[in-house]
């Protein structure tokens, strides 16, 4: 075999890239959980005969692999917000986007940012009912905001504040759970309102959306 | 854009299943979309299947049936094999989508005769469940965990588009009211045959909220339904059914962010309209597909050259922000709009007069096409035979919209049908 075919075979086994290794894994799932595969776990028919319904089961795990978006959800865990930011036209954005919306920028690739902790409520809503996982905590205060240098809003729950008195345009902060209960997840901050800020005496509208959310609150109580 | 206008496109027949949720005993999938097809032939008896060159199929998730690839099960069943299929999927714009896919495909003058049908089981999961199945549509990493279901995007977009354009929660609850009691007349449609009564307004603001300021009968229903449409060339159309057939002159499709904050300073927006829109309160996405069908079609003012429409209420809130999407009204008018009861039966322009998502259902897969076909039967003067009676009729129509929707308005269609 000549120097120049064993090259070309060697080059042929050459990885585009190195993968990465995964040390440090968590797992926080519930016991419970088990991935059974498909399986028909039971069926019905109809009193008159005529019809039959049949269960399937099927429980999966998903690896959601965040690749270039990965310093954003790893940066959750230690507390900080990162934004990604075009080279060209110096758009800013959270959530982070790492090729710039430009068309005239050409998908330039965008540079990270660390953000400051500090937003702008654009608009906002109070969840009265939700998925499974979050009725217990009802009702919930669900936001766009604007981060501090942001182009764009990003959604998140505002704690610290009664319903009703919430404001478009008012200041907040951003603030983290504690670092052991993070999970590399939006789920890991939330808004609160800054703290120079103080909410607006009450009138006719804040009375009623108080009204209206009372039989939420009754609901959430009788939950177990 | 480079359209063959020589070549008119023609919607010819259609029909639904009963939409409906639960254990009805509805037929199969595959049996929904026959039975649709023998309903198409009873009102066109000279269609025959064997003039299908083409099948489109309209279906939003497999994670409803958890069949990959179901429109294959529909293909043989309906004994079309070797003819050409394909399935497409555009979240709730779903419907519309597979209807500009037949337009282009006559359009193209590659294909003559072209079968949609459309499709969604969501009540093989819970309802909860399928809430959290159709977040899987917003992006996962950033918003399914906060929130997490669509009302909650929808209401946050509607509190700051009410206080921007003046619009009460009376305002928008007369949209709720009306869509559900125009369903009262038709007995395929879900709240027809389930809660079926009549309500006013007073009935949505005192339902349960959902999401400030959106309350329970301020949203759309989750539905299991089938629907069948045919689209085809006008030397076809003459030949199946030469005194009903419809034109669909202008067809339009467009996009925005899947995130709705995201929609605040996008360029793609900025370049087309200005800055500030359309802020994350305004459809985008309704309004330039709404511009290319209205440029297609030679509409000027919709208000006047549109007499009604069916479109996508997946909320009450949302439909009044497609009113002024549509252009029928502005930010200095809107409040009066809807005030004025202008969309309802009795008014300039009804909209919804088959029920709409709220009173139909909103089997996502199926919606567009239903939206499509009871547009069709208004034009076509069939809706004394297949709604209950002449109420939710609307009278000396020539033209209706079409609109489907997607998204937190992330994909949005809109067509103009005339009698021809
Ligand atoms: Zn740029």
């Amino acid at each position: 075999m000549s120097e120049e075919q064993v090259t070309v075979i060697k080059n042929k086994r050459k990885k585009f890239a190195e993968g990465p290794n995964f040390t440090e894994k968590k797992e926080y799932r519930p016991e419970n959980v088990h991935e059974t595969g498909l399986e028909f776990v039971g069926h019905e028919i109809s009193d008159d005969g005529k019809v039959m319904n049949q269960f399937l089961h099927y429980d999966q795990l998903y690896t959601i692999r965040h690749g270039w978006n990965s310093r954003f959800f790893k940066g959750l865990l230690e507390g900080k917000i990162w934004g990604t930011r075009c080279p060209i036209c110096g758009d800013t954005w959270v959530p982070v986007r790492t090729h710039c919306w430009n068309l005239d920028c050409n998908l330039a690739k965008t540079d990270w940012i660390e953000m400051p902790l500090k937003a702008k409520i654009h608009t906002w809503t109070i969840a009265g009912w939700s998925g499974r996982s979050s009725l217990k905590r009802l009702p919930i205060v669900l936001i766009y905001a604007v981060i501090e240098g942001s182009k764009v809003a990003i959604a998140n729950e505002l704690h610290c504040i009664d319903p009703w008195d919430v404001e478009f345009g008012m200041p907040l902060k951003i603030v983290f759970k504690p670092e052991n209960e993070r999970i590399g997840a939006v789920t890991d901050f939330h808004f609160e309102p800054d703290d120079d800020w103080s909410p607006s005496p009450t009138n006719e509208e804040k009375e009623r959306i108080k009204k209206m959310i009372e039989p939420v609150y009754e609901w959430v109580k009788t939950m177990k | 854009m480079g359209f063959n206008m020589s070549r008119k496109i023609c919607f010819v027949g259609g029909a639904t299943t009963p939409f409906d949720y639960g254990p009805t005993g509805f037929e199969s999938i595959e049996g929904g979309a026959a039975e649709c097809i023998r309903e198409t032939r009873e009102d066109i008896p000279d269609f025959s299947l064997r003039d299908i060159d083409l099948m489109i199929y309209s279906h939003f998730s497999v994670h409803f049936g958890h069949q990959l690839c179901s429109e294959w099960i529909i293909h043989d069943h309906l004994g079309l094999v070797g003819v050409p299929q394909y399935r497409v999927e555009n979240g709730g714009n779903t419907g519309g989508s597979a209807l500009y896919a037949a337009v282009l495909a006559v359009m193209s003058g590659h294909h003559d005769v072209v079968g949609i049908v459309g499709w969604e089981t969501m009540d093989s999961v819970t309802q909860s469940q399928g809430s959290e199945f159709i977040a899987l549509a917003s992006d996962i990493r950033y918003e399914l965990m906060v929130g997490g279901i669509y009302p909650i995007y929808y209401a946050a977009m509607a509190n700051k588009w009410m206080k921007d354009n003046n619009v009460t929660e009376e305002d928008v609850a007369t949209i709720g009211a009306k869509n559900r009691n125009n369903a009262m007349d038709n007995p395929k449609a879900q709240w027809y045959r389930n809660e079926h009564k009549y309500i006013t307004v007073d009935d949505v603001m005192n339902s349960r909220l959902i999401s400030y300021p959106i309350k329970k009968y301020d949203c759309c229903l989750m539905s299991r339904g089938v629907a069948f449409a045919l689209v085809c060339s006008e030397d076809y159309a003459k030949k199946v059914n030469p005194d009903g057939y419809v034109t669909i002159d202008g067809i339009g499709l467009s996009s925005c962010t899947i995130r709705a904050g995201d929609r605040l300073n996008f360029p793609g927006w900025t370049n087309r309209y200005g800055s500030n829109y359309p802020e994350m309160t305004e459809f985008g996405a309704c309004r330039n597909s709404a511009e290319q069908a209205y440029k297609m079609a030679g509409i000027n003012d919709p208000l006047k050259d549109i007499d009604f429409g069916e479109i996508h209420d997946a909320f009450s809130t949302s439909e009044a922000q497609i009113y002024k999407a549509l252009g029928l009204a502005d930010e200095n008018n809107i409040s009066q709009f809807l005030h004025d009861e202008s969309t309802h039966m009795h008014g300039e322009i009804p909209m919804n007069p088959g029920g709409g998502l709220m009173g139909y259902g909103h089997p996502v897969g199926a919606t567009g096409i239903m939206s499509a076909i009871e547009c069709y039967y208004q034009l076509s003067g069939l809706i004394p035979k297949k709604h209950n009676s002449k109420k939710s009729e609307v009278p000396d129509v020539k033209c209706g919209i079409v609109n489907s929707h997607a998204g937190t308005g992330t994909s949005i269609s809109n067509f103009i049908f005339r009698r021809h």
